[in-house]
């Protein structure tokens, strides 16, 4: 079965962007899907599995942070890996996401060398 | 202090790594643009410790080609993408700001982006202390980065 991946931005370029730097990076997934912001995201693990999560921090209705808090109460979906893909990069919020969880994390702007260093580890 | 170095590495770096486009940043302005004629503006406030906001002006012919770039197809229109590309890149410039300011992350809020766009707008913001505003060029034509900050006591 082909692997999935989930990519959360309230940007709908940013989201082509980081769809076209996984293709880019050489990692071909079979199915793409995107969320808006963490509730919309919430929602479509509910009802889809997926292998991995990219996640933007800053978004409305529910941040990347909170997204997190959410996901690792939930025992169905917690496990899943998360990277955060932000222009958040202070070192105490990437601190944070990592103690909810978070895998790894990419600074805007990035190039797919960077997507495929981070996520290579993880796949 | 002045922003416009801060400003200038920023926007080149964000072009060339994520739209593959070399801009060159020409003299700063003296004196602030307010009014923008058939242009799209991508802004994104700052609070906390600064306050202020970043934007990125820019006609909307250029604005077109910068999506385009982005998106990497063929932009006729200012539609939802051009507004979205254009918050975005204030975004990403504004996060890179925000790292220069403080390394931590709470010190300084960034709001959720958002984009202005039409035939004749001003965008009225009382001059700060760090009032930047730098042109660039590029492929896509003229454009400008305007960062308006105040530090909170």
């Amino acid at each position: 079965m082909g692997k999935k991946v989930l990519i959360i931005d309230d940007s709908s370029t940013m989201r082509k962007i980081v769809t076209r730097s996984l293709r880019q990076a050489g990692l071909d997934f079979d199915t793409i899907l995107e969320a808006g912001d963490g509730q919309e995201a919430l929602q479509l693990l509910a009802k889809e599995g997926v292998d991995i999560i990219l996640s933007d921090i800053n978004m409305p209705n529910m941040d990347g942070i909170e997204f997190l808090r959410q996901k690792s109460a939930n025992a169905a979906i917690k496990g899943i890996p998360v990277v955060m893909i932000t222009t958040e990069a202070g070192a105490d919020i990437l601190a944070e996401a990592k103690s909810l969880g978070a895998k790894g994390s990419i600074k805007k702007p990035f190039t797919p060398e960077q997507v495929s260093e981070t996520l290579g580890g993880l796949m | 202090m002045s922003w416009d170095t801060h400003i200038a590495d920023a926007t080149v770096e964000i072009f060339s790594t994520m739209l593959m486009m070399e801009v060159n940043p020409l003299a700063p302005l003296t004196e602030r643009i307010k009014t923008h004629q058939k242009s799209v503006t991508g802004i994104v406030g700052m609070a906390g410790l600064y306050k202020g906001m970043l934007a990125i002006h820019a006609p909307a012919t250029a604005a077109m080609a910068i999506t385009g770039n982005f998106l990497g197809l063929e932009v006729d229109d200012v539609n939802d993408d051009v507004k979205d590309a254009m918050g975005e890149l204030a975004n990403m410039l504004a996060g890179s700001i925000k790292a220069k300011l403080s390394d931590n992350s709470k010190d300084i809020q960034l709001s959720i982006p958002s984009a202005v766009c039409g035939g004749s707008y001003s965008l009225d913001y009382q001059p700060q202390q760090g009032c930047s505003m730098v042109p660039f060029e590029s492929t896509a034509g003229r454009f400008l980065v305007e960062l308006q900050l105040e530090q909170q006591t």
